[in-house]
């Protein structure tokens, strides 16, 4: 086939510098770094969080049963954000590139609906854990105040957990949604591609 | 690095940037997918047991790379493709390789892969077990590509 030759030839005349080893050696630190800075800053500015909330347990001493138990369901929600974050960053990196094609979008696939359901649960958790911790660590700092600023206050609250509640949360579960589920789509139109013509 | 990997690193670099380009089309960004395949290779090499041939699985680690753009929110090859020659002088080579990538980057991502291999003189065995397809299904993929190209190309040289 002549066109054949052709193309093989035109192919082959597209050449590029080979670019320096060292290059790959930069690229690989620099990735580390910025995965790490990454991880790193929302570690560290949520524990700074968890430990200001046991700082106040220390110093204000709280004698009811709901303030510690707030305490702990915030805390907790913390540790659930940064269990679900710290663990969706490395599952994608954690796939392998040596199987071929066919596996390697199923196994994209599985791990995209892995990330999909961590994110969906725990950020359910998150929020419940949140809303229910600080209800009840207001009770006994609200019985002290009188009747009317402690109805205020607990209005306050209310309205700031169900904005949370019914329109953050849907709203970050819809992103978090829409972004994985783009991804599902793509990768299930190229699996078709392989599959399809068969 | 060792001696092995930069061996490696000099067979294949022009290979697997060619394969990144006909699926980007875009110089910086194939540059991009294939130094991360050979991150991959570096990092994989003391791992590789000789299942299959050494092309072959630099081929497949490429392959998935390339696949894998389209988590990346950059642009995809729009089909800007310069269909009608502006003057009546004859293309130049450089013009036609130019034209070859850029028709083999508006195509269905996986005929992308496979015709760049075949096009990289890989036997369609080898083609088959990188794609995950059979020997006959690859066959055919790559005749009607080829056909899709020839008519591209003769519509662009008329």
């Amino acid at each position: 086939m002549n066109s054949n030759i052709d193309l093989k030839e035109l192919w082959a005349k597209q050449e590029t510098g080979i670019p320096d080893t060292k290059d790959l050696v930069k690229r690989v630190a620099s990735f580390k770094r910025a995965h790490l800075k990454q991880v790193i800053y929302a570690n560290i500015l949520l524990l700074l969080v968890a430990v200001f909330i046991v700082l106040v347990w220390y110093y204000f001493q709280p004698e009811y049963i709901t303030t510690k138990s707030g305490i702990v369901l915030i805390i907790l929600a913390i540790l659930a954000y940064l269990f679900s974050y710290n663990q969706s960053i490395p599952l994608l990196l954690k796939s392998s590139y040596e199987m071929s094609s066919a596996d390697y979008l199923q196994q994209l696939l599985s791990l995209k609906r892995k990330q999909q359901f961590l994110e969906g649960i725990m950020t359910n958790l998150y929020f419940i854990l949140l809303s229910t911790g600080l209800f009840l660590y207001m009770i006994e700092y609200t019985m002290r105040m009188k009747l009317p600023l402690g109805i205020f206050c607990y209005g306050i609250t209310a309205g700031w957990i169900a904005f949370n509640w019914f329109y953050i949360k849907p709203k970050t579960i819809r992103k978090q949604r829409e972004k994985i589920d783009g991804l599902i789509n793509k990768f299930h139109l190229l699996t078709e591609q392989l599959t399809e013509k068969k | 690095m060792d001696i092995q990997f930069e061996e490696i690193y000099a067979t294949y670099w022009q290979k697997i940037y060619r394969l990144c380009l006909a699926y980007v089309n875009d110089a910086d960004w194939a540059k991009d997918i294939a130094q991360d395949t050979f991150i991959t290779v570096w990092q994989q090499l003391p791992k590789f047991r000789n299942e299959s041939g050494i092309g072959t699985w630099i081929f497949r680690i490429a392959s998935n790379h390339c696949l894998r753009q389209v988590e990346r929110n950059k642009r995809i090859p729009r089909s800007d493709v310069q269909t009608e020659i502006p003057d009546t002088s004859e293309p130049s080579i450089e013009d036609k390789t130019t034209f070859l990538y850029q028709c083999i980057a508006e195509l269905a991502e996986t005929d992308r892969l496979i015709i760049s291999l075949e096009l990289e003189d890989i036997k369609q065995a080898e083609i088959a077990q990188i794609v995950g397809i059979s020997e006959a299904n690859t066959r055919v993929r790559i005749h009607r590509i080829k056909e899709k190209l020839t008519q591209k190309f003769t519509r662009y040289e008329q």
